[in-house]
């Protein structure tokens, strides 16, 4: 299985007469089958553009997403999305979202129920099952939003800065729980972030993208083995180099400040 | 101080209705042509001409409502059917006293012209309209169910507003309808229906209109309540001497053609002789009926009327 | 304290009472608390007209609602889901939607028995009037307030738009669908009886009772009955806020 985008671009059309907008501009990469890709780049470049893309929930102004060497058709269900704000269906409850895409497959409802106790055990949500995602914390919000994606075994599972919402600890902890799934399951993962402990911590690349029009600037390969020692000296030098980099992007040109830095966070 | 004590004073007068020069506050029904010598008295100024001064203080749609406005106090003499004045007086909701008839029969069953039924009896399981309970129609529809041995439980009875039953009756809604005059006529002349009985029919003589006069009004204003009364005696004389005349004004207030009109009034009895013996009657159905409760019938038949009233008034 | 609450209104209504007895209000402009006690007893006993007793009015009126308020729900929330989905369809109904909205129910009489006759039918139009507009109106607002990214997250579960429309479109509206039912609800209840003044065909109905007690004249069983309107009211709003509490459970 390999996913390769081919000289994506995207325009937005201009507001009220004005130029439009070129948001992503000749993105080009290739992603194997089991890799942990993120994403990294200043605010506003195109990250969350490029997945939705991806994920089919907008067009590309030209180029191609190919899996396998094939256009993915819109709704594509080779791949799986995991939003910054969870969300989770409020009116189901936590078996009911995670059950939620098994439904819309057909499944019978006691083979639905087997394969989502299965996750709450994984995902360790025992004894929520009935709860709604309105009397969970963040973390375990998130923790149901990935069980409803993964449970569908998607062939590329997109994730648009799912620890974004959550306090530093907890964010740990999921970085850890999320780690631990994917090692026994091996899906392949592009995962958009600011922060660039997190990409250095979870990823076999971290892909480097300019401001806007994002194009990509730099690709890193992390080739350290897991689990990572953040404050460890490997992972010291690929976040300086990392953030070297980033501060080349921003720095660079149109006179946008140094407090394009709120941009990436380092944990 | 002495102004504010004026000022008080006017108002109390003002509202216990001694106020000076007041014109008399007349009530009728729309379009029911047993009014009619309500209007020729308007329209023939016989009131000012007996010197008391009328202003028309509502037109109503029906008896009940007209009882109503007396029981607000908004009127001082009323022209309404004989069963809605007594069911207020007996359920104690307006406080009046019935000086003069206005009308005897002038009312109708009505049936589709076409239709099936030809007689009081085939009405069984049928429906029919009367304009209201406790109205004179409905007791002379019972009346005639019961001449032909029919109990009311045999006939769907609703309650429609005489406008709404011509309409009713053309789109087959009901199957027939009792109504004052003029809208069996004008059923007649439109080619939607029949008669089948007339008040003549089932009750000869029977009182349907009177006028009915507040009773407090009556004993502050006992002149113009004579002269009232007196200019209604002048008007129905007028419509017996003066049909095509009485003719045109009943057109002009009903607002109606004049075939129908002509039609309509062939079938009204002008009279201001009160009927005790009819009024007892009325009394008894609606007590039997449930609608008012009078233990003793006589005195409330004394209270309630004064046949002696139009003697009284001749100057 | 529950006692207290009771205090206020047991007081006005032993004020109330006092002065009808002495007659400082009269009994026929607003009859004593007493009267319509016993007014009410006649209502249910002897009946408005008689032999038409109070708990018939009552069901034939609930028929009544009940028929018009299940017929406007049917349409109203099915399409509300459609025009809150469709910004199409909304733009084509919307303005037929404002310009009939405003027109009273009551209005609407004559035509309703010329088209439905005197029965069951025209009061159901009526009610269906009354009750389609805020129905309609809640729904497209609920459909409207859903966030869209639960729409994207249905999409990437592989929901096609059928999935969507009954799995996220119709959940999601359901509170505000809620709050037009209940809108609706009171709004076909005061039209109802309104409705049954100008006359109904079986000769049963609340309206119709409190019209045929103000021909008799019998002003005691008029606020009886007007009581028990209210009373009806009431509970049927309590009814649709149980439901609805239960049906929102996660909010």
């Amino acid at each position: 299985m390999s996913l390769v985008l081919s000289g994506l671009s995207k325009n937005f059309p201009g507001e009220g007469g004005s130029e439009a907008v070129a948001v992503l501009e000749d993105i080009r990469f290739r992603v194997e089958e089991g890799e942990f890709i993120s994403i990294v780049g200043p605010s506003g470049c195109g990250k969350t553009t490029l997945l939705r893309i991806i994920a089919g929930l907008e067009e590309a102004s030209d180029g191609k997403v190919l899996l396998d060497g094939k256009e993915l058709p819109q709704g594509s269900k080779e791949v799986g999305m995991v939003f910054q704000e969870y969300a989770l269906f409020p009116w189901r409850t936590t078996l009911g979202n995670i059950e939620f895409g098994l439904e819309v497959k057909g499944i019978n409802k006691k083979k639905r129920r087997a394969g989502a106790m299965e996750y709450i055990r994984t995902f360790d949500l025992n004894g929520f099952e009935r709860r709604y995602p309105a009397e969970l914390s963040g973390g375990m919000k998130q923790r149901v939003a990935i069980a409803r994606t993964l449970i569908m075994d998607p062939e590329v599972v997109l994730m648009d800065e799912p620890f974004g919402a959550l306090d530093s600890q907890t964010r740990n902890l999921l970085q850890q729980f999320l780690l631990h799934i994917w090692q026994k399951r091996r899906d392949t993962i592009l995962f958009v972030t600011h922060n660039v402990d997190e990409a250095v911590f979870l990823s076999d690349r971290i892909v480097i993208l300019s401001k806007r029009p994002a194009r990509i600037v730099r690709t890193f390969d992390v080739d350290l083995p897991r689990p990572r020692d953040r404050t460890g000296a490997e992972c010291n030098q690929i976040r300086r180099d990392i953030l070297r980099v980033l501060a080349e992007e921003t720095g660079a040109g149109s006179g946008e400040t140094i407090f394009s830095q709120d941009c990436f966070t380092i944990s | 101080m002495k102004r504010l004590a004026l000022f008080l004073l006017f108002h109390l007068l003002l509202f216990t209705g001694f106020a000076y020069g007041g014109p008399v506050r007349i009530a009728y029904l729309q379009s029911d042509v047993h009014q009619l010598p309500c209007w020729v008295a308007i329209d023939k100024k016989l009131f000012d001409k007996e010197g008391a001064k009328v202003e028309i203080a509502g037109i109503f749609k029906a008896g009940p409502e007209l009882m109503s406005g007396f029981g607000a106090g908004a009127i001082d003499v009323g022209y309404v059917g004989i069963a809605p004045a007594t069911t207020a007086v007996a359920n104690r909701t307006a406080r009046i006293v019935v000086l003069a008839e206005v009308n005897a029969e002038g009312s109708s069953v009505v049936v589709k012209r076409d239709g099936k039924v030809r007689a009081i009896p085939d009405l069984v399981g049928k429906s029919v309209a009367v304009p209201g309970y406790a109205t004179v129609q409905d007791f002379l529809f019972r009346r005639a169910l019961s001449k032909y041995g029919v109990s009311p439980e045999q006939v769907n009875i609703i309650v429609l507003k005489p406008p709404e039953m011509l309409g009713a009756l053309r789109t087959d809604q009901i199957d027939g309808f009792i109504a004052w005059e003029p809208y069996p006529a004008k059923a007649i002349t439109t080619g939607v229906g029949r008669t089948i009985a007339t008040s003549r029919d089932i009750w000869k003589d029977h009182p349907c209109c009177v006028l009915a006069v507040d009773e407090k009004f009556l004993e502050n204003h006992p002149e113009e309540a004579r002269a009232v009364v007196r200019a209604h005696v002048k008007a129905i004389d007028f419509i017996m001497k003066h049909h095509e005349e009485a003719v045109k004004i009943a057109v002009k207030y009903t607002g109606m053609d004049e075939a129908s009109i002509r039609l309509a009034m062939t079938n009204v009895k002008y009279t201001p002789v009160l009927s005790v013996e009819g009024e007892k009657e009325y009394v008894e159905y609606l007590t039997k009926m449930k609608y008012i409760k009078v233990d003793d019938v006589p005195a409330f038949v004394a209270r309630f009327m004064r046949p002696g009233f139009i003697r009284d008034t001749a100057k | 304290m529950k006692g207290e609450r009771l205090l206020i209104p047991l007081l006005l209504l032993a004020i109330w009472q006092g002065l009808s007895l002495i007659h400082v209000i009269p009994s026929y402009k607003l009859p004593s608390p007493l009267d319509i006690l016993l007014g009410l007893k006649d209502l249910a006993v002897v009946g408005m007209p008689p032999g038409y007793r109070l708990h018939n009015h009552i069901l034939y009126s609930l028929y009544r609602v009940g028929y018009g308020y299940a017929a406007a729900c049917l349409i109203a929330i099915p399409l509300g889901l459609l025009m809150g989905w469709s910004p199409k369809l909304l733009k084509m109904i919307r303005p037929i939607v404002e310009v009939v909205r405003p027109i009273p129910p009551l209005a609407w009489i004559p035509l309703a028995i010329l088209w439905f006759g005197l029965g069951l039918r025209s009061a159901a139009f009526i009610i269906f009037l009354g009750v389609f507009f805020p129905v309609l109106l809640n729904t497209i607002a609920g459909v409207l307030s859903i966030n869209p990214i639960l729409i994207e997250a249905a999409r990437t579960l592989q929901g096609r738009e059928r999935h969507i429309f009954f799995k996220v479109l119709f959940p999601g509206a359901v509170p505000s669908i809620f709050v037009g039912m209940r809108i609706g609800i009171g709004i076909g209840w005061m039209t109802l009886v309104a409705a049954e003044f100008t006359g109904v065909k079986e000769g049963y109905g609340l309206g119709y009772m409190i019209m045929t007690a103000r021909d008799i004249q019998r002003p005691d069983e008029i606020v009886a009955g007007m009581l028990v309107i209210g009373m009806i009211g009431l509970l049927i709003d309590i009814a649709i806020r149980a439901a609805e509490s239960m049906s929102v459970r996660w909010r």
